[in-house]
């Protein structure tokens, strides 16, 4: 226990990293699937076409495969990326592809009769999404998408394979040090356990706000 | 305000408005009647731009709408007419996620750019001129049918439309609910407004209209004054669909 206590503060460093990617690819994967959603529903048939074969592509290849590509292969064209950054693109892009067809799913639960009623007060299309389909539909993608997000903070142990010090690698790195496996894998098993429970509270309390009206 | 040529509308080759021609007058109230599958909502709907055209023409105040424009110019001239027309609908189709207020004020802050004071007066009015003005802080949801269709004319009437569509504006609704939504309405014919209603309250046509249009399979069957068309319909078809019995 006590060899935990005394790396605490590498490990915690661990699982401030493990926060910062999962947050940061939350946001831009979530940017990115608001566009490839509407894309999928709203673009003409090339737009409609590339959005699918985006979405078709990433989830039909593993992540890890993907964060390799991303950090690995490009280097071979001369795309030097950093660890950090390469992490940030992967993981967007895999939770961009997979929070979209959540999206999508819940754009077309909105009944018609929404986009009639915004339409015939003179509201464009680009309005009508924003101001009334979006908001609807993501309070009903929320509880779907948590599970995509937690599913994310558990899938950033793969870029500890590039080198970035997240929870897994810095548990690694630690195990290299000491020689003795279960005290620091134990120890981070915990830690993911937490931040999984502290996601799922905060998305709770979305939820519950975002479901006033009802 | 209105006037159609030869519009023609069909459905996967299914002729649904054969080549209507009818027009309505500014400050005129005009009850569309109809068996159900007769077009008279898909007409109503053709006003605004909510159906495509499939063919002829569609004048809605000064602006034109042709079945031969691109598809770009056309959503000009729709878009054009929906700025000055307000439109209620059988399913209210109130946004759930906004207040009885915001669902009112919102055309005029995102489509017409008002300021937010002069929206909220102007909103504050519309639901004191309904009797829902206390609920204004409230969702939809948690209002009666009867309510939220008040709440829906008092937001078309929000946008100082020069004509109000009404489709079926009672037919969701519970009968003991009729009556205050048919209230709003008949105030609101009083003002001049130029209105046209697809309706299945024959009493309230008889009362409110100016003008009855009766249709049915795609086509006007009879036109002309309420005292006309429900005392001595001209055609057979009004006749059924009226139930007169034939005196032999």
């Amino acid at each position: 226990m006590n060899i935990i206590w005394s790396n605490l503060p590498f490990l915690l460093q661990g699982a401030y990293y493990t926060l910062l990617i999962t947050i940061v690819s939350m946001f831009f994967g979530s940017i990115l699937a608001v566009i490839v959603a509407i894309a999928r529903l709203k673009g003409n048939r090339p737009i409609r076409w590339l959005a699918r074969a985006y979405v078709s592509i990433i989830r039909g290849t593993p992540t890890l495969v993907q964060i390799i590509i991303i950090y690995y292969g490009l280097a071979d064209y001369g795309l030097n990326l950093k660890p950090l950054t390469a992490a940030y693109i992967a993981l967007s892009i895999s939770i961009g592809a997979y929070l979209s067809e959540t999206l999508r799913g819940a754009i077309q639960a909105i009944p018609k009769g929404q986009y009639e009623a915004a339409y015939a007060s003179g509201m464009t299309p680009i309005q009508t999404m924003r101001r009334i389909i979006l908001p609807q539909a993501i309070r009903i993608a929320i509880p779907p998408a948590g599970n995509t997000f937690i599913g994310m903070l558990k899938e950033t142990s793969l870029v500890s394979v590039i080198t970035v010090t997240e929870l897994l690698r810095s548990a690694q790195l630690l195990i290299a040090q000491y020689y003795v496996y279960m005290p620091f894998y134990l120890a981070i098993a915990v830690m993911y356990w937490i931040l999984s429970t502290g996601f799922s509270f905060i998305l709770e309390r979305i939820e519950k706000r975002l479901s006033i009206y009802e | 305000m209105i006037k159609t040529n030869d519009l023609s509308k069909s459905f996967s080759g299914l002729e649904v408005l054969k080549k209507i021609n009818l027009s309505v007058a500014t400050g005129e109230v005009v009850a569309i009647l109809g068996p159900s599958g007769s077009g008279k909502s898909t007409l109503l709907r053709c006003f605004n731009g909510l159906e495509e055209l499939s063919g002829g023409r569609i004048q809605v105040g000064e602006i034109e709408v042709d079945a031969n424009q691109s598809p770009r110019e056309r959503n000009k001239q729709i878009r054009k007419i929906r700025l000055n027309t307000g439109m209620v609908f059988q399913q209210f189709n109130l946004y759930p996620h906004k207040t009885v207020l915001q669902n009112v004020v919102e055309a005029l802050l995102i489509v017409k750019k008002s300021p937010k004071e002069k929206a909220i007066t102007i909103g504050e009015n519309l639901l004191s001129r309904v009797g829902l003005i206390e609920k204004k802080d409230q969702y939809p949801q948690r209002l009666s049918g009867g309510q939220q269709q008040r709440v829906a004319i008092a937001r078309a009437l929000a946008m100082e439309p020069d004509l109000m569509l009404f489709d079926e504006p009672t037919s969701a609704l519970d009968p003991e609910l009729v009556d205050e939504v048919l209230a709003v309405i008949k105030e609101l014919a009083h003002t001049g407004m130029t209105m046209v209603i697809v309706t299945h309250e024959m009493e309230f046509a008889r009362e409110v209209a100016d003008r009855i249009v009766f249709m049915a399979d795609g086509v006007v069957v009879e036109e002309g004054t309420a005292e006309e068309f429900f005392s001595h319909p001209k055609t057979e078809r009004a006749r059924r669909f009226l139930k007169i019995e034939e005196v032999i």
